[in-house]
């Protein structure tokens, strides 16, 4: 058959073009030539996802509301949105002094200045035994390669790609990343590891592994581990709370230990996220931001924390005013 | 193949690169959001490669597949070699579509054809990963995850192909006229989705 034929003939280029892309990127790495077609994709695909994060929302909610209780779920959705932003005014002030003088010495940077954040949505995920997302933030709204995402519970990851309208953010969980990383009380450094997609390909409850460089130093389950941040704070500012110690390995030999730790984020149910938008900028996201004003949360919500309003009043410097708050975004729950 | 791609090349591609895109899409932005058990995700673009291999020949099953696959490549969070989902979804779109031509006579068989070609898919990129030394990619990571996803390809596979047949029968439908005698799997699949469709 000519129709089998010119099949094959299509099938053998297609292949061949398909082996080369492979062969390129590969070989070419972070400066691949490929990467233009990767912009291209960012910059066509991100806004539809950005709608169509928009318009499926409601899927997913259903969704969790399946799985979760739905009264429950609400309520800890709103709850969460509440804390968010008083966890980040708390984390960007009240850093203890312990820890600040620590990392004043140690890194002798702005670091403890507090966070500047970018909160942003989470609005696709990666395909495949990649464990990465895309968020609704990108170079339009100042976000650049190698900033730290973090959640109101923790570490969350770092932008590894910027799109016009979109960013893809590289979890703490894929296996690819490694973060330098301190044990919260002893002040012992070490590397946190992923272990796989949604920390489930390897995981369980435990998607992260942490390497202690020092095999004697002493380590006990249930301490806090803490970013230790990397040079220039890129990708990884300091202090951001990664997981709790949750169990070690006691397999001798080894020039490090190993302990395999539960993070604070669920990395399952990725929603409400901040970019940290280090160093602070002189105008950072003003022209993309409304000017909105806080909502009135306690009022609608009777959960409210009471002293959330008071707390807001006095520290009104801890948001930056550039800087969009994760309650400009409608709180599904009210 | 048995199918008259000639009718309207124009319309059968548009159909299908609606039918990609939209797959697609919901894939990152709904399908790999789904907290499931196992912490994989049912591969719809795999499966819509599929389904449209078996409708429309092998032909457009792999130049779909080729396109679709560079798509997933690049769309915003994929951090993989380009060309991966690429060069195994073309292979698998060119199978599929070659597999169709040799089995239209019963009609459980494009859901074995399905869940066959999410398994091959799989182990295919797999082996892909591995091939490139990827560290997501190790055994241990993969033999853990391919059996789960191969069970959820299975399951969503009704679905997808499903949808996919009804989003073409919209146009083959236009040409039923002229090409029916010939297009016996694409006639079988109009006749399963017509079913379908009613219940």
């Amino acid at each position: 058959m000519k129709d089998t034929r010119r099949t094959r003939v299509v099938l053998g280029a297609l292949l061949v073009v398909a082996l080369a892309m492979i062969t390129i990127d590969y070989r070419g790495g972070d400066d691949s030539p490929l990467r233009g077609l990767r912009d291209v994709g960012a910059t066509v695909f991100g806004p539809v996802e950005r709608v169509s994060a928009a318009v499926v929302r409601p899927v997913g909610d259903t969704f969790d509301s399946i799985t979760d209780a739905p009264g429950e779920r609400r309520r800890a959705d709103r709850l969460e949105r509440q804390n968010q932003r008083l966890r980040e005014q708390l984390r960007a002030l009240s850093l203890d002094k312990d820890r600040s003088a620590q990392l004043q010495r140690m890194l002798g940077t702005a670091g403890t200045g507090g966070y500047k954040v970018l909160a942003a949505q989470v609005i696709s995920a990666g395909q495949g035994f990649e464990d990465t997302v895309t968020i609704d933030v990108g170079s339009r709204g100042g976000v650049t390669r190698d900033m730290t995402v973090m959640s109101a519970d923790g570490l969350v990851g770092r932008v590894t790609r910027v799109g016009p309208a979109t960013a893809t953010v590289l979890l703490a969980t894929d296996q690819t990343s490694s973060i330098g990383s301190r044990l919260e009380a002893s002040k012992e450094i070490g590397i946190v590891q992923g272990r796989g997609r949604r920390g489930f390909g390897g995981g369980g409850g435990t998607p992260l592994r942490f390497q202690l460089l020092d095999a004697t130093a002493p380590i006990a389950v249930g301490q806090r581990i803490v970013t230790l941040g990397s040079q220039g704070q890129r990708p990884y500012v300091p202090g951001v709370p990664i997981g709790v110690v949750e169990r070690i390995d006691r397999s001798a030999g080894g020039l490090t230990r190993t302990a395999y730790v539960r993070p604070f984020v669920r990395f399952t149910s990725l929603d409400v996220v901040a970019v940290v938008v280090a160093p602070p900028k002189q105008d950072p996201r003003d022209a993309l931001l409304p000017p909105k004003p806080p909502p009135p949360a306690p009022s609608t919500s009777p959960s409210a924390h009471p002293s959330a309003t008071p707390t807001r009043g006095k520290r009104p410097e801890a948001r930056p005013s550039g800087t969009k708050s994760p309650f400009t975004r409608p709180s599904r729950g009210d | 193949m048995l199918n008259p791609p000639e009718a309207s090349p124009a319309g059968r591609a548009a159909v299908a690169a609606v039918v990609i895109v939209v797959t697609l899409i919901l894939q990152v932005s709904v399908a790999n959001r789904l907290p499931l058990p196992g912490g994989v995700q049912p591969d719809l673009v795999l499966l819509a490669v599929v389904a449209l291999a078996l409708v429309a020949g092998s032909m457009t099953g792999m130049v779909a597949g080729f396109l679709a696959g560079l798509a997933a490549d690049i769309v915003p969070p994929a951090d993989h070699t380009i060309g991966r989902y690429a060069l195994v979804y073309c292979l698998i779109g060119y199978l599929c579509g070659v597999a169709t031509a040799e089995m239209d006579r019963q009609s459980v068989v494009p859901f074995f054809a399905v869940a066959a070609g999410a398994l091959a898919g799989t182990v295919l990129y797999a082996v892909t990963g591995m091939i490139l030394g990827d560290p997501r990619a190790e055994w241990a990571s993969v033999s853990r995850m391919v059996p789960p996803q191969v069970l959820y390809d299975v399951i969503a596979s009704p679905f997808v192909v499903w949808a996919v047949l009804r989003a073409t029968r919209r146009y083959e439908r236009g040409e039923r006229t002229r090409g029916d005698g010939l297009a016996v799997p694409a006639a079988r699949y109009r006749a399963m989705s017509g079913r379908g469709g009613t219940l």
